[in-house]
């Protein structure tokens, strides 16, 4: 739990001294607890008082990045135990696995495979994070060139799931990509010094949080630092509980030990690997390696990392303004809709298929669907109105005429007569707009003179 | 060393609802627990319940579910067999859809010869929904209530129509849904409306609106979180059971697009699209979950565990 201003104030000197700029003690701690000054603005302050303030003002979860630049993976550094209370910040990581025992053939088209597991989706790519390379042949060189091939062909970060002598022959190739190490519990401290020597993070697998509380320890006691703790569940309902238990024990009782970013290894013959893997990104899984490559599977356990690591209080929205469908001209159709992600893409992808050239305005509504927009009184005559006048559709345009989502057909009225349009209502879905569009007599967008 | 768990204790817990069976029927009972879903902790007497739709009107089926429910899915009492029968459904959810204006416009007195149909093909468990029109339906809840020959659930009672449903409901000893538009406000307020109308509690559910994956699912997520928290920690308006109806999830062109290539096999996908909404709800605290596809009542009852 994060500590009180009272708390903060018992730690301090208690001297009123002035030297952190506030009055009083009092005054810091207040500061403090608000997280708007930090310990270092109190010179006299003892040691025991700044190590635990800044226990206190770490993430209850410590962040651990895998690979570098436009790849890296970030996991943990989460604060809430529910999405609604704030946000959930660093999506479920998914990696998806490859042996290195496969055929050279076998071996390319399964990294052109998990290649391919990237799709577009409200204006945003969803794409499997890291590749998880399995060493089942034993043979130290053999993995260390399959790391290595792994990563140029992807360009994704490594999961190294390999005994310590493979382990340590792929890390001399790909180090810098900065992989996970991830070996199986009985190389542990091998890795684990590893992992401290060439300052990598080491996914740390033991049995059931009281194993990996030993684990964690024994990995600490090696040097290593950038840590990941895997139950290792036997069954999807265990690794529920496990991942639930483990991020309560970061949260809630902010224990120092256990507080690690939790990772589950799905494949290698897990029960219902798929139904473990939607439970694990809705319940804190923070890495999830899969052996399958389906796009089946992975575009619904993409979406709904996308659905719930999405900002409650922030929709994923688009850019209002006005956007070409095709190359509209002076008489082509103006067509009205909302800047929420979501109704943006699926009314300008069924616009498009109707091939007829047109102006899109996409109204300022906080990323908002129409009706909800309406019932929250951002999509109104008046917002519709005034975007009408200022978004500057009136010089792209010869004419005045505006095609309004069918839902909101109630608006028309009051748009004629504020903004002086006239106002054709359209379908109530966007599918309908192909066959709407194609169907406008030609006189609908004449010029208007005056 | 023994790692002390930070276990959260409950005030509340959820009321247990049973929807009844006809003779020789098992009937379903949820809620009861006094802890959040899919953990070893608290009590949870009954384990979440995975039902089936079965329903009236034209049906356009995307792929997975043509070669499926198709050759069943026009005859509701063949389909309401073949459901409970030999698909696993524990309920059932009768939509009758097909008295709506746009779909067909079959007589209320159709529907309600339906609902009697359905009931004596199966002794399973069954929950009938409207047609989602206002008129319509204002007719229509009081002939089934009437034609139904043993007590089932009316989906659904919402601000406009509750003292109708619900009415009609009291008078032949059935159940209502409540719904809300996935709004925990509107949610209380609906039970503690029904209250007022002297409904008995412990034969009312919640639907707080099912939004498919991709389309809407994070609303009902955090709704449903929110709503059994709020029942758990003693809001005894929202201590009641939750209904997710998953159909939805069918609505995704992902679910149904065959001509996408690169997103993999068009019936394994529609069917993971309807399973992975339906985890999601049971993750958040689903208690009873619609589904369309028969493989999905084994998947999810898969995860249904308490
Ligand atoms: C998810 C949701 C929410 C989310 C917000 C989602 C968002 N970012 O907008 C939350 C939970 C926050 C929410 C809040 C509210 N909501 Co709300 N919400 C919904 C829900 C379930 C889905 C909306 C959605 O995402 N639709 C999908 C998008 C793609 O649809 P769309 O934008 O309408 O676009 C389609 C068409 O309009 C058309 N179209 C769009 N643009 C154009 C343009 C042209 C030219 C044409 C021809 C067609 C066209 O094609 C699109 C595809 O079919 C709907 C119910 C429903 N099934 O619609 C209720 C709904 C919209 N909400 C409603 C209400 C009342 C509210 C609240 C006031 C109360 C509440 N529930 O809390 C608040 C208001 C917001 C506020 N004050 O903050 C009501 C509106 C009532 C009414 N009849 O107008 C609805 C209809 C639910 C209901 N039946 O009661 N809501
Ligand atoms: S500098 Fe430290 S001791 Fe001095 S007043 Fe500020 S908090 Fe108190």
């Amino acid at each position: 739990m994060a500590l009180t201003a009272i708390d903060i104030y018992k730690l301090l000197p208690k001297t009123n001294c002035r030297e952190c700029g506030q009055s009083t003690c009092l005054a810091f701690a207040m500061q403090i607890a608000a997280g708007k000054a930090s310990i270092d603005l109190c010179p006299p302050a003892s040691e025991e008082a700044r190590e635990k303030l800044s226990a206190a003002a770490a993430p209850p979860l410590p962040k651990v990045t895998i690979g570098t630049g436009e790849r890296e993976v970030v996991l943990g550094d989460e604060t809430v135990l529910f999405r609604h209370e704030k946000t959930f910040y660093h999506p479920t990581a998914i990696a998806v696995s490859i042996r290195d025992d496969a055929s050279d053939e076998e071996f390319t088209s399964r990294l052109a495979a998990i290649r391919r597991l990237s799709f577009e989706r409200v204006g945003q790519r969803i794409s499997v994070d890291l590749v998880a390379l399995r060493c089942a042949s034993g043979d130290a060189g053999r993995y260390a060139r399959a790391a290595a091939a792994a990563l140029e062909a992807t360009g994704l970060p490594l999961v190294l799931l390999a005994p310590a002598e493979p382990l340590a022959s792929a890390v001399e190739v790909v180090a810098a990509s900065r992989p996970l190490l991830a070996p199986p519990p009985e190389d542990l401290v091998p890795a684990a010094k590893l992992a401290a020597e060439r300052k990598l993070p080491l996914r740390v697998r033991a049995r059931g949080i009281e194993g990996l509380s030993v684990a964690l320890a024994d990995a600490r006691a090696a040097g290593a630092v950038s840590l990941v703790a895997d139950p290792s569940p036997e069954t999807p309902r265990e690794a529920v509980a496990f991942a639930t238990n483990i991020r309560r024990l970061a949260i809630l009782s902010r224990n120092r030990d256990l507080a690690y970013p939790s990772a589950f290894d799905l494949g290698g013959g897990f029960p219902d690997p798929f139904l473990a893997a939607a439970l694990l990104v809705a319940k804190y899984g923070s890495l999830l390696v899969l052996d399958s490559a389906d796009p089946a599977d992975l575009l619904p356990l993409l979406t709904l990392r996308q659905n719930l690591f999405t900002d409650p209080q922030r929709p994923i929205q688009v850019e209002p303004g006005v956007y070409p469908i095709g190359a509209p001209s002076e008489s082509s159709p103006v067509l009205i809709t909302t800047n929420f992600s979501l109704t943006y893409f699926t009314v300008r992808g069924d616009a498009e298929a109707a091939k007829v050239p047109a102006h899109l305005l996409i109204a300022d509504v906080d990323g908002m669907s129409v009706l909800t927009a309406w019932a929250a009184g951002k999509f109104t005559g008046e917002s519709i109105s005034k975007m009408l006048a200022e978004c500057g559709i009136g010089e792209k345009v010869t004419h005045r005429t505006l095609i309004l989502p069918g839902m909101v057909a109630r608006l028309s009225g009051r748009i004629e007569e504020l903004s002086g349009w006239r106002v054709l209502v359209g379908p109530q879905e966007s599918s309908a707009l192909p066959s709407y569009l194609r169907r406008l007599p030609p006189g609908a967008f004449l010029p208007v003179h005056g | 060393m023994s790692v002390a768990l930070p276990i959260p204790g409950f005030p509340g817990r959820i009321l247990a609802v049973t929807l009844p069976a006809g003779p020789g029927g098992t009937p379903v009972t949820v809620g009861g627990q006094n802890a959040l879903p899919l953990l070893p902790e608290g009590e949870h007497p009954n384990a979440p319940a995975v039902g089936m739709e079965v329903r009236t009107g034209p049906l356009e089926l995307p792929p997975a579910l043509a070669g499926t429910i198709g050759p069943f899915a026009g005859d509701p009492a063949a389909m309401a067999r073949k459901c409970a029968g030999d698909w696993g459904a524990r309920f059932l959810f009768l939509s009758l859809a097909g008295c709506h204006p746009d779909a067909g416009g079959q007589s209320v007195s159709f529907g309600a010869a339906v609902v009697r149909e359905v009931l004596s093909a199966t002794p399973a468990p069954v929950i009938v929904g409207g047609c989602g029109d206002e008129e319509v339906d204002a007719r229509l809840f009081p002939a089934v209530a009437e034609a139904a020959g043993r007590p089932v659930f009316l989906s659904y009672a919402e601000e406009k129509n509750y003292r109708l449903v619900a009415g009609a409901a009291l008078a032949y000893d059935h159940g209502v849904v409540s719904w809300s538009p996935i709004d925990i406000n509107m949610a209380k307020q609906m039970n503690l409306l029904l209250a007022d109308l002297g409904f008995p509690p412990d034969r009312v559910l919640i639907d707080p609106l099912t939004g498919g994956l991709g389309y809407g699912m994070e609303y009902t997520f955090s709704i449903v979180e929110r709503i059994r928290l709020a029942g758990l920690s003693g809001d005894a308006a929202l201590a009641r059971p939750i209904l997710c109806h998953l159909g939805d999830a069918w609505k995704a062109r992902e679910a149904t697009d065959a001509s996408e290539g690169s997103w993999g096999d068009v019936d394994l996908r529609g069917r993971r699209w309807e399973e992975t909404t339906g985890l999601a709800c049971l993750a958040a605290g689903a208690d009873l979950l619609v589904c369309r596809h028969p493989s999905n009542v084994a998947r999810l009852s898969g995860a249904a565990w308490r």
